[in-house]
């Protein structure tokens, strides 16, 4: 075995390791941190195999926005640090039958697709080819989806600002 | 406009506070002659201390071996945690009558906070301050010290 | 020439003819890494004393002169002591974070260093995203002091990892605000690039007014990252009695408190790279003889004295401000900060697309 794929095995590893541990974590703190573990040997993966915007990407987004913010609302949860109590052996039956079942469905789906290998070298795409291609509109063009995706945040920080704004009696 | 008018000369002025006051520790900084700390076991003979540095209370006495202090107990009633304790006497004057005058002035210098109440207390301004400092003992009952000299008296025509 | 990037050279060189290229590559992970730590220890000590010194002449004090030459051994001496202490755990923590976080933020600190130019053709790591890679990796430590906070069971230490929190994330826009104004003018995120093209001069004199402002906004917001002076809310020790590490001690205490020394060294490295041209030495427009008296100077000289430039500026501010308040500090972010960054993103994009800049 390569270097390359013992790396491969090692951060692919960590991802499973730290995803089950984060489900099965009865500290929801813990399972916050786990979660963030995964994610960030998901960029691990991404700088593995050479894609690094978008592994810094992966990084920004989800370690940097959406665990901090899912800790932020961990710290402002009551009795945040007591552990949950174990679940109850129906519901467990239950979801362990729901995820088996999921499992299944996506093994008979990737089974049943022929995964063929491309060997053609494609051409690294730099930063500058996919800003110019989030901004197109011919074939490989992202721009409605990047619009709408402005427009939804847009949407957003409106929405922060209207509920954030305190009702003011002397004018209103 | 008037908004943005404010809001620029919130900015400039903001900052420009920011750097007098960074000129002046620029200044210090430059200027190693303004600092104030002394090389203390090293310069110990030519230590510059302030004038109203306080190290202990001290009894002044003259060179008839006199003091200023009748025992009036006034600073031992002003000191805050009893570091002062006058013990008195009565002494018999000329005239045969019995008059009250200090014995000893027992100062406990390991209670002494500094506060300067006694000295402030004090009518006849008996004791003062002094500036000495180095204290360091290997026994605690050295601290406790008798402030009036074996053998001195009372000073003439003070009450 | 004798340089650090021939020494580097023929060391990798001897590596891959020595070993299959894979356990070479593995062997110089082990190298830069042992180097990178050993970097750390001696920015630690370095940097320790140049703090305590600063602050001293600039409080009219002396400072530490007794250890050693004049008291440059004092830091040693600390060390010493951090390493001997005890390092408690306390009885109603998360014992695991609480032990893993000091190491999650040295972790980052550690990432961080990849990407910096120390000479030239000296990198560690020459990464296409640069300064996006930055801005990424910087994210990880603020889970770390998330994560200390927490874990510690204590009020305080909970308190300061929400204010460092709430500081950290929202200082991080206007500082990638600062960043994108030079990735304008430089027109790439690879901080080689980034460094060659201030080839004639730095970004600082040729992008005049906007990398000036932008230069202003990236400093106090590097201050604020770092949780320094006057923007240090979240260890305010008369407060919180030092927020998220109160209940650190010894070497876990000692992570921490070498970490923002070195989290200070890779943000003013990352302000000299960008906005003072890195390793680039002094170049002023055709004067061929200054030019050329200026190239013999080593690059590394360049790259550390730009950078110990900006970390005085810092501890100029930390000796000389007082601490913000939690709304001012938050005005000051979204109030100022990030409005006249944006406005000077509109600027430099107009002057790039205009030609204005040398």
């Amino acid at each position: 075995m390569s270097i390359s794929a013992m790396f491969f095995y090692a951060l692919s590893a960590a991802v499973l390791v730290s995803a089950v541990l984060s489900v099965t974590s009865r500290n929801i703190f813990r399972s916050a941190i786990f979660l963030l573990f995964s994610l960030i040997s998901i960029a691990g993966i991404y700088f593995w195999m050479n894609y690094e915007f978008i592994a810094a990407v992966q990084t920004i987004v989800y370690v940097g926005g959406i665990v901090v913010l899912i800790i932020f609302s961990i710290f402002l949860t009551q009795q945040a640090g007591v552990s949950l109590p174990a679940p109850m052996k129906g519901r467990m039956i239950y979801a362990a039958l729901a995820s088996i079942a999921g499992f299944v469905l996506v093994v008979m789906q990737l089974l049943a697709h022929p995964f063929k290998v491309d060997n053609s070298v494609v051409a690294s795409r730099g930063i500058k080819d996919i800003g110019h291609g989030l901004l197109e509109t011919g074939a490989n063009g992202y721009v409605l989806p990047f619009e709408l995706v402005s427009i939804l945040l847009l949407a957003a920080m409106i929405g922060c600002i209207v509920i954030a704004l305190k009702p003011n009696s002397t004018t209103a | 406009m008037s908004f943005l008018i404010d809001y620029i000369r919130t900015v400039y002025k903001s900052v420009r506070s920011l750097l007098i006051g960074m000129r002046k520790t620029g200044y210090y900084f430059t200027h190693h002659k303004e600092i104030i700390t002394q090389n203390y076991p090293e310069n110990r003979d030519t230590l510059n201390l302030p004038e109203r540095f306080r190290g202990e209370v001290v009894m002044t006495h003259n060179e008839a071996n006199e003091h200023r202090c009748t025992g009036c107990t006034a600073c031992e009633l002003a000191c805050p945690n009893g570091t002062i304790k006058i013990v008195t006497k009565f002494d018999i004057t000329p005239e045969g009558k019995k008059k009250k005058a200090l014995d000893t002035f027992v100062y406990h210098l390991e209670l002494c906070t500094m506060c300067n109440l006694c000295i402030e207390a004090c009518p006849t301004s008996a004791i003062k301050m002094d500036q000495a400092f180095e204290h360091s003992v290997y026994d605690r009952r050295l601290l406790t010290k008798k402030l009036n000299k074996p053998d001195s008296k009372l000073m003439e025509g003070v009450e | 020439m004798l340089s650090i990037a021939g020494i580097a050279n023929s060391i990798h060189q001897w590596l891959n003819e020595t070993f299959s290229s894979g356990w070479a590559t593995l062997l110089e992970f082990v190298l830069v890494g042992i180097l990178v730590i050993s970097f750390f220890a001696f920015l630690g000590l370095v940097l320790v004393f140049m703090e305590r010194k600063v602050s001293a002449y600039m409080q009219l004090r002396v400072g530490p002169n007794r250890v050693g030459y004049k008291g440059l051994a004092q830091t040693l001496a600390d060390t010493i002591k951090l390493v001997v202490k005890e390092g408690l755990t306390p009885d109603g923590a998360d014992k695991f974070l609480f032990n893993f976080a000091p190491f999650l933020v040295l972790i980052a600190s550690m990432l961080l260093m990849a990407p910096i130019a120390f000479a030239k053709d000296f990198q560690i790591w020459d990464i296409n995203i640069g300064v996006l890679y930055i801005t990424a990796i910087s994210s990880i430590s603020v889970i770390g002091v998330l994560m200390a906070g927490w874990s510690s069971n204590n009020k305080y230490s909970l308190l300061g990892a929400m204010r460092s929190g709430a500081q950290i994330v929202s200082y991080e826009l206007s500082a990638g605000l600062a960043i994108m104004t030079i990735v304008i003018l430089a027109g790439s995120i690879r901080l080689s690039d980034i460094i060659a093209s201030q080839e004639n001069g730095w970004w600082i004199f040729k992008g005049h007014i906007p990398a000036i402002i932008a230069f202003v906004i990236y400093i106090i917001a590097v201050t604020a990252e770092t949780n320094r002076a006057p923007f240090d809310l979240a260890e305010a020790e008369s407060e919180l009695t030092a927020g998220f590490h109160t209940e650190y001690s010894g070497m876990k205490f000692a992570l921490f408190f070498l970490s923002e020394y070195v989290n200070i060294f890779i943000v003013c490295a990352i302000g000299a790279t960008l906005f003072l041209g890195g390793w680039m030495p002094l170049h002023i427009g055709h004067w061929e003889g200054f030019n050329h008296i200026m190239d013999f100077i080593p690059s590394s000289l360049w790259f550390m004295g730009k950078t110990f430039f900006l970390i005085f500026l810092i501890m100029w501010f930390r000796w000389t401000f007082p601490r913000l308040r939690i709304d001012q500090l938050l005005n000051l972010e979204w109030k100022y900060l990030l409005p006249i960054s944006l406005f000077n993103l509109l600027l430099v994009t107009f002057i790039a697309l205009m030609g204005w800049y040398f």
